[in-house]
């Protein structure tokens, strides 16, 4: 609309603008032709010769105005200025040469620059709108796309949550139900280390959905942890898990590591990082657990890593392989407590041999 | 032959004719054969009343005027134009002549008839 507005009214402009140049030529041939009327008058040759434009009209008129001579046929003062496609321009003769009080010169209008101003006008709105157009669009993607990506990111958290709270569940049900049709004895034991993986699986995504929805309310009760038996412990709550897909584990702990720490902190960091190690490990594959003063290293010899992968995985709702489950919420965790902390996080992968997870504790 | 004859005789006569109407007889004798004896430059005279005046009406007025009351102060031309020339005695002609035969020296000198267009 205000484009429209704006090139019309620079039509209007120019236009005004085109008439006015063709007015000034007018003006210009007027003052030709009245010098020429003075010549004229002093003149004592026969015939006097009136000049002639070759697109210009004139006429001269006394000073009452009436028609004296011109290059078109006689007419009334008002009969000569009437016609809508000519153009006029009236000048005053004084003093009045050969009896002439004004000089009219009058031409065509030339409607050709005024189409061509009209055509350029067409394709600027033309080109305008075009480019407007496409700059809405982009625009309009660009702003609308974080939008549309916390709507997927939400339907994919939906449907992750979903699935993995189905399968520890499942399992629970099922494996209850085994125990209570072939009643309790000493041959539930497989059983009861099902139900208790899936309830620690169970126990882990809430705590995980918990840290990452009250972290920024969370009050941090920094302790002096030994975290070398912590993470021992730690490996031990994931025995289960670890036994359950038959992995080696190969630890190299040294004793009394301390580090001042939150235990939720510390606990979400390991846990983490152990889960994933076993999650993305191949059957019968090596877990490493590695803890000195420097660092904490976790090593899986898992399906690893992407390269390209790499940059991102610590984003959100990322993961890099979806054929297992989860959420993508573990590495970012990691990398929030680590921020607190000011800890440095390093990832080394290679795809089918295996995942490196160092954190140096001082940089 | 006889064609071209008749063309040439028609050519004349209404070349006469012509002179004939615009040499008014009134004009010539009560004042342009004055004009010519002394020598007055009528043309002049016509073209200096038509850049002051510009329409036939106020030429009219202006020369009747000056020729019922001719005095310096009346006249078209410069007082040095009188150093030369001698100031015209009030004409004795009739009103009525006096305006027929303005209308006729006007005629007769007017610059339409010798208006064309450049070519």
């Amino acid at each position: 609309m205000l484009f429209t507005l704006a090139s019309g009214i620079f039509f209007l402009f120019t236009k005004h603008h085109l008439l006015d140049t063709q007015r000034d030529t007018l003006r210009y041939e007027s003052e030709i032709i009245k010098s020429k009327l003075r010549v004229l008058h002093q003149s004592n040759t026969i015939p006097l010769l009136y000049p002639k434009h070759d697109m210009i009209d004139s006429m001269i008129f006394d000073k009452d105005k009436h028609y004296i001579f011109g290059t078109l046929a006689k007419t009334s003062w008002e009969e000569s200025q009437s016609h809508p496609n000519r153009l006029y321009y009236m000048a005053k003769v004084e003093p009045y040469y050969l009896g002439a009080g004004y000089v009219l010169t009058s031409q065509m209008i030339d409607y050709d620059v005024i189409t061509d101003l009209k055509k350029n006008i067409f394709l600027f709105m033309l080109g305008a709108g075009i480019f407007f157009s496409i700059l809405a669009y982009y625009l309009g993607h660009l702003f609308i796309a974080p939008m549309r990506d916390s709507i997927k990111q939400m339907n994919h958290f939906i449907q992750d949550t979903t699935h993995e709270l189905n399968t520890p569940i499942s399992t629970i049900l099922t494996n209850i139900e085994l125990i209570e049709t072939f009643g309790k004895h000493e041959a539930n034991h497989l059983e009861l280390k099902r139900i208790e993986i899936a309830s620690k699986t169970l126990s882990r995504i809430y705590d995980d959905l918990t840290y990452l929805n009250l972290n920024h309310q969370y009050h941090r009760n920094i302790i002096t942890l030994n975290m070398s038996t912590f993470v021992e412990e730690r490996i031990l709550y994931f025995t289960g898990m670890i036994e359950a897909k038959n992995l080696t584990i190969r630890t190299d702990i040294e004793e009394n590591i301390i580090r001042q720490i939150d235990k939720n902190d510390a606990m979400r960091l390991v846990d983490n990082l152990i889960s994933n190690a076993i999650k993305y490990n191949k059957h019968h594959g090596v877990l490493e657990i590695t803890l000195t003063k420097m660092s904490l290293i976790v090593k899986d010899t898992g399906i690893g890593i992407d390269e390209k992968d790499l940059a991102v995985i610590l984003h959100r709702f990322k993961r890099a392989n979806k054929s297992e489950g989860g959420f993508g919420i573990g590495l970012d965790i990691v990398n929030q407590v680590i921020q607190s902390y000011g800890y440095i996080l390093k990832i080394k992968s290679k795809i089918d041999k295996g995942t490196e997870v160092e954190i140096k504790w001082k940089k | 032959m006889e064609k071209i004859i008749i063309w040439i005789l028609l050519g004349f006569s209404l070349g006469f004719a012509e002179t004939h109407l615009l040499l008014n007889p009134s004009l010539e004798n009560d004042c342009l054969q004055c004009h010519q004896n002394q020598q007055i430059p009528s043309n002049l005279i016509y073209k200096r009343y038509l850049m002051q005046y510009s329409t036939e009406k106020a030429i009219e007025k202006a020369m009747f005027n000056y020729l019922t009351h001719p005095l310096i102060s009346n006249s078209i031309m410069p007082p040095q134009f009188f150093l030369k020339f001698p100031m015209k005695e009030k004409s004795m002609v009739a009103d009525e002549v006096l305006k027929v035969n303005i209308k006729a020296y006007i005629k007769h000198f007017d610059v339409k008839q010798y208006l064309r267009i450049q070519k």
